[in-house]
């Protein structure tokens, strides 16, 4: 049930390279999806499309089943809040609010109402009479975050809200902005580069690579089962090794240079045969031998830097040249030290396969 | 380092000030000290034809230029700042000229130009003169408020349901107000005090203050200038600072 749909959008600026290159996402009515990707990768293209500021060079963009496409920013119901805030430096946070109201002719009445509502919902009614730069980073994101709501807009697109504040502020807006997502129920479309960020807040993530669509999933199929060696790298620490599936042996990967491993038996049959990337999240990584239980695959390291980061430890070692890398919840075991030899593995289900297209 | 300051400041401005005690001299001619101080070189000035008659001349065309200026500014500014075209330097170059070329250049061609069109001597033909001289002064204080601006600013009043013009009287124009006030307010103090140009196409029916001052000085040595240069210099303090002022108008910044 498709509620914003983008259709084979694609943005050229030049004419020749293509910014956003054939983007198809359907975004369902109160989903929050989350638009993943580096800088330049195409993701504040789209959005920027959706809003209307910047039009398509070919694809379309429907919402609840009206082509959009051509309608211009003020014609569409569509609320934008900016990374940079964007508020109106003259007026007062109350008039910031009611702006969307007044320029749509709510009666005044109704204008202070709902604006005292906003205002209460992001937890800012103390401070309707101030002005913008009366207030601290994370507030001004608030009060836009009110004028974005406050005329009840289809959708609501969010440019990387949380890029300009502190990081224990950014946690405490994230949560925050759950919360408004759950009591509004509006539809949320929101751009960011930071993985966490995506991970913890979507319903979805559409991850960008160079202007294309790399997946489309919930958070952790993308962890998990990343479609593309991309994906799997720019989302959460990875290990990845290369190596080859023999179609007559299913359930078994020949890494290069380090000799075979078991894997999943379904995994190997999906890809079938040939060159593929294996996945191992550096937390399915677990000391074995010497008392530590007995894994299928195991492969000896040498360890090179070990990372403390007080919940966790991360071991970097190297294995034949390959590197590894393990997270271990807690402190680390006495055999664990700089330079130490040992043996480590991970559970056959705990690699994940992605087909190598040449 | 500060004395230094000072004494650089003193050695630029004591020519300046030196006319303020001789508008109050009693001296029929320049002289410094004065003998004795009165305020009747401020009457003469108030109470003569001969010299209101230019100031309210000055004051009209410095507000016609000021007007002029702005008309021919703002939309080039909002075109140059925003927009890519082909030969954007040289436009650059070309709004600028007036401040490059020498104004006795400039003065020559008018005299020739509104000769022509027989605005020599007239308000409208200083208007012009002025108000294309100040084009750059004004150019340079609005573009560079027009670069400060955030856009964002105007995509959020678009999503919000402004269209462009709703857009560009409730967010875009108070945002630049401080800065467009600056760039009128120099249009004007840069009529108000050119001589060059009016000497050479005022004439008799559209003599400017400082036209009459210089005619008056080379003429008769009369005093008057002195009360005319201390109120001027004034006028020209009280600007500067409004300016100061509505710079430091915090709704001119953007950031917190």
């Amino acid at each position: 049930m498709a509620y914003l749909r983008l259709d084979r959008l694609v943005k050229s600026y030049d004419g020749r390279a293509n910014a956003v290159d054939d983007i198809s996402i359907d975004i369902a009515r109160g989903e929050f999806l989350t638009f993943l990707g580096p800088s330049g990768s195409g993701k504040t293209t789209t959005l920027m499309m959706i809003a209307g500021f910047e039009e398509p060079t070919r694809g379309g963009i429907e919402l609840a089943g009206e082509d959009l496409t051509r309608r211009k920013p003020y014609e569409r119901n569509i609320g934008v809040v900016f990374q940079n805030y964007a508020l109106f430096p003259h007026m007062t946070v109350a008039r910031n609010v009611a702006f969307p109201l007044r320029m749509r002719g709510f009666p005044r009445a109704q204008q202070a109402t709902r604006v005292g509502e906003m205002l209460r919902l992001v937890g800012l009614g103390e401070y309707a009479d101030r002005y913008p730069r009366q207030l601290s980073g994370g507030q001004q994101q608030r009060v836009a975050l009110a004028r974005g709501l406050v005329f009840n807009p289809d959708v609501l697109l969010l440019d990387e809200p949380l890029g300009a504040l502190d990081k224990s502020l950014r946690e405490q807006m994230q949560v925050e902005l759950k919360r408004i997502h759950r009591e509004v129920g509006v539809t949320m479309v929101y751009v960011t580069h930071d993985q966490t960020e995506a991970m913890t807040m979507s319903d979805r993530i559409a991850v960008f690579d160079h202007g294309r669509l790399a997946q489309v999933a919930p958070p952790l199929e993308v962890y998990h089962r990343p479609l593309t060696r991309f994906v799997g790298e720019f989302i959460g620490d990875s290990n990845f090794f290369t190596g080859t599936v023999d179609a007559a042996r299913p359930g078994r990967v020949e890494l290069d240079g380090l000799g075979p491993i078991q894997v999943d038996v379904e995994a190997c049959r999906r890809i079938g045969g040939g060159r593929v990337d294996v996945l191992v999240r550096p937390e399915a990584v677990q000391l074995a031998g010497a008392g530590g239980p007995t894994l299928p695959n195991s492969i000896s390291m040498k360890i090179t830097v070990i990372v403390n980061y007080g919940d966790s430890v991360l071991v970097i070692g190297d294995a034949r040249g390959h590197p590894v890398r393990m997270r271990l919840p807690g402190a680390p075991p006495p055999a664990v030290r700089e330079a130490a030899t040992i043996t480590v593995g991970w559970l056959p289900t705990d690699a994940h396969l992605i087909g190598v297209r040449l | 380092m500060l004395v230094l300051a000072l004494l650089a400041a003193l050695f630029l401005l004591a020519p300046i000030l030196i006319v303020v005690p001789m508008s109050f001299s009693t001296a029929i001619s320049f002289q410094f000290p004065p003998p004795a101080y009165w305020l009747g070189y401020y009457r003469k000035f108030f109470t003569s034809e001969e010299w209101l008659e230019p100031a309210l001349n000055s004051l009209i065309i410095a507000v016609g230029a000021m007007a002029l200026t702005m008309l021919l500014v703002v939309p080039a500014a909002f075109g140059y700042v925003r927009y890519r075209f082909r030969g954007k330097s040289m436009v650059n170059l070309l709004i600028m000229s007036p401040l490059i070329v020498p104004h006795v250049v400039s003065a020559l061609a008018y005299y020739g130009f509104l000769g022509r069109a027989k605005l020599t001597g007239t308000l409208p033909g200083v208007i012009i003169a002025h108000g294309v001289l100040a084009v750059p002064v004004a150019f340079l204080v609005i573009t560079a408020t027009l670069k400060g601006f955030d856009r964002n600013l105007e995509r959020a009043a678009m999503s919000a349901g402004a269209g462009p013009l709703r857009t560009f009287v409730h967010v875009t124009l108070p945002v630049l107000r401080p800065g467009m006030l600056v760039g009128a307010l120099f249009a004007f103090l840069s009529s108000f005090n050119e001589a060059v140009v009016a000497l050479f196409i005022a004439g008799r029916g559209a003599a400017t203050l400082p036209k009459k001052m210089y005619e008056s000085i080379r003429l008769e040595s009369d005093p008057v200038i002195a009360v005319v240069s201390t109120l001027l210099v004034s006028a020209v303090v009280l600007g500067v600072l409004l300016s100061v002022f509505a710079r430091r108008r915090p709704s001119m910044r953007l950031d917190t």
